[in-house]
């Protein structure tokens, strides 16, 4: 009974406002909107950094055909040059600065190729030869990477040294700073919203004052006089939290699952299935955002 | 029922308090009316009885309570205990006069079938009988104030508080609003009325308390709107107003009772 009754007022709360809670639900569609697409860009960096951070800081890529650097004059890498490379990594004048490192072959560089970029048709256009041999080096501090470049650039044999955290971190800092501006956009938004269900509330609040007024005075709990306002404002933002799940789910299928993959086949992009883990996030934040405004707002507004 | 020990509360610092220091006892059962001019302190005494308000100093009890010890979540049911009628009905105007006192009913969650039964047998002892499906604004100001008083005593109150119910009424409906409220007291409620209404009070020859300035200056059983006995604080006033010497002690004979 009691619950029928709070569904009841809720129902009518919502139809007496109707403007208000559309609004509503616009503002926190486009808030969690710009909150979901940061998470996303986070993913995509993380998606990055999965298979190259922390596993690679510097590689030293030898010498193959067809190489053009000043080091390969003398055509590819050769056995005794290689080996040379080895002892001078296990040197202590170099293994002071160094984790460990490995050497990857022609084939295990195409491996790595192929299990990275499994889901696109690059794969099948490059072959072995094509990939440089190297030394991947894990770094004690990345930082160093400048004693690292000195000591091997001029080595024979060696065609470049590349710091590819530097490579990335340029990429990810461009990344980075697109989630930072969707966050801001995404905090202001986050302010409107609050303040615009706050007003709701209050609007509800003032326009349902004599049977708030009544349900005091014979002896209603504070629960069902509060919680039909309270859920008012949840339902709408919950709706809203839906719409901007929906909407990310579309950018990451169609946008980059079918798009941006097919400009850019050598990057891998989320997928649209990865973006769920974010809908339970943006559907608590909305309903809690809107929980804890409206509860505030009825403290002030309306008297239990 | 309702018991005032030394009460006193204070809105503003700088002004005097809306009751002072009040003693007063309200008995089960019992019908009081609360008179005194607008300031006296009658809705301040109403409002500590709900715990709308907090008393400055002293204790307030209802039904044994000390309302200051009602933690908040709890004042709910202190309120359930409490039917409240007011000078300006207070109906829900959508809603006919069937759902306006079942509204009562259905927020303190009683089940449907409860509110189905107990509803026209309110409705009946408050005489309306047959208007269960009028709107509010259909129905005439008496009608309306015995709507209200049926919602107020739906959930069986112990207590009954009415501010100014006939303020708004003409005499004649006005007296048939008091015999709803004799009839609920006759069934057991205490019920007390504040009002400005001489003729009623004349009439009902029921337990008066005036209030002036928070303070209680007379206290009678069965007694008249104005006092019969001048009150000792009251001999200067009629002095000074009159003129002339009055006697200081009450008129032999004219007094009821003092309680």
């Amino acid at each position: 009974m009691r619950l029928a009754f709070v569904l009841g007022e809720i129902g009518s709360g919502l139809r007496r406002n109707l403007s208000m809670v559309v609004s509503v639900i616009l503002v926190t569609f486009v808030s969690l909107t710009f909150v979901g697409a940061a998470g996303m860009l986070q993913m995509q960096i993380n998606q990055m950094k999965g298979y190259w951070y922390d596993k690679v800081q510097v590689a030293i890529f030898l010498c193959s055909e067809g190489s053009t650097a000043a080091g390969c004059a003398s055509g590819p890498v050769t056995a005794e040059q290689q080996a040379s490379l080895n002892t001078l990594l296990e040197s202590p004048a170099v293994a002071q600065y160094v984790n460990d490192f490995q050497f990857e072959s022609k084939e295990e560089a195409y491996n790595h190729f192929k299990d990275q970029f499994s889901n696109s048709p690059i794969v099948d256009s490059v072959t072995p030869d094509q990939l440089p041999a190297s030394f991947r080096i894990n770094m004690k501090d990345p930082e160093k990477y400048q004693i690292i470049s000195e000591t091997f650039s001029s080595q024979p044999g060696v065609e470049t040294v590349i710091d590819q955290r530097q490579l990335l971190e340029r990429l990810f800092s461009v990344m980075n700073g697109a989630s930072l501006v969707a966050v801001s956009i995404a905090g202001v938004m986050i302010v409107c919203a609050i303040l615009l269900i706050a007003t709701t509330i209050r609007l509800s609040a003032f326009s349902r004052r004599r049977e708030t007024g009544i349900m005091r005075l014979v002896g209603a709990s504070k629960t069902v006089i509060q919680l039909p306002f309270i859920l008012e404002g949840v339902i709408a933002a919950v709706i809203g939290a839906a719409l901007a799940s929906a909407t990310l789910w579309a950018v990451a299928h169609f946008f980059l699952g079918e798009f941006m993959s097919q400009q850019y086949p050598d990057t891998a992009f989320i997928s649209s299935g990865q973006t769920l883990i974010l809908v339970p996030a943006l559907l608590i934040l909305g309903a809690s955002l809107a929980g804890i405004s409206s509860l505030l707002t009825l403290r002030r507004y309306l008297r239990v | 029922m309702i018991r005032f020990e030394n009460v006193t509360k204070v809105y503003d610092q700088k002004a005097r308090p809306a009751l002072d220091a009040v003693n007063l006892e309200i008995d089960r059962g019992e019908f009081a009316f609360l008179v005194g001019a607008s300031g006296s302190g009658k809705s301040t005494f109403l409002r500590l009885v709900l715990k709308e308000d907090r008393a400055t100093s002293g204790a307030v009890y209802v039904a044994g309570q000390n309302v200051a010890k009602i933690s908040s979540w709890r004042v709910p049911r202190l309120r359930r205990g409490i039917g409240v009628v007011f000078q300006d009905f207070r109906l829900l105007p959508q809603k006919n006069v069937f759902a306006n006192v079942a509204f009562a009913m259905q927020v303190i969650g009683k089940s449907r079938s409860v509110i189905r039964d107990t509803v026209p047998e309110v409705l009946k002892t408050v005489g309306l009988e047959g208007k269960e499906h009028r709107m509010p604004h259909e129905l005439s100001g008496g009608e309306q104030q015995r709507v209200a008083i049926a919602r107020a005593v739906v959930n069986r109150p112990g207590i009954l508080l009415a501010d100014e119910p006939t303020g708004n009424l003409d005499p004649t409906t006005s007296m048939g609003i008091m015999g709803v409220l004799d009839k609920i007291n006759q069934n057991g409620t205490t019920v007390v009325m504040a009002t400005h209404d001489d003729d009623i009070v004349n009439e009902m020859r029921k337990r008066v308390v005036e209030l002036k300035n928070g303070i209680v200056i007379r206290d009678e059983a069965r007694a008249l709107y104005t006092s019969m006995i001048p009150v000792v604080g009251q001999s200067r006033r009629l002095k000074d107003a009159s003129g002339r010497e009055a006697p200081e002690a009450g008129l032999p004979g004219e007094g009821e009772g003092q309680r």
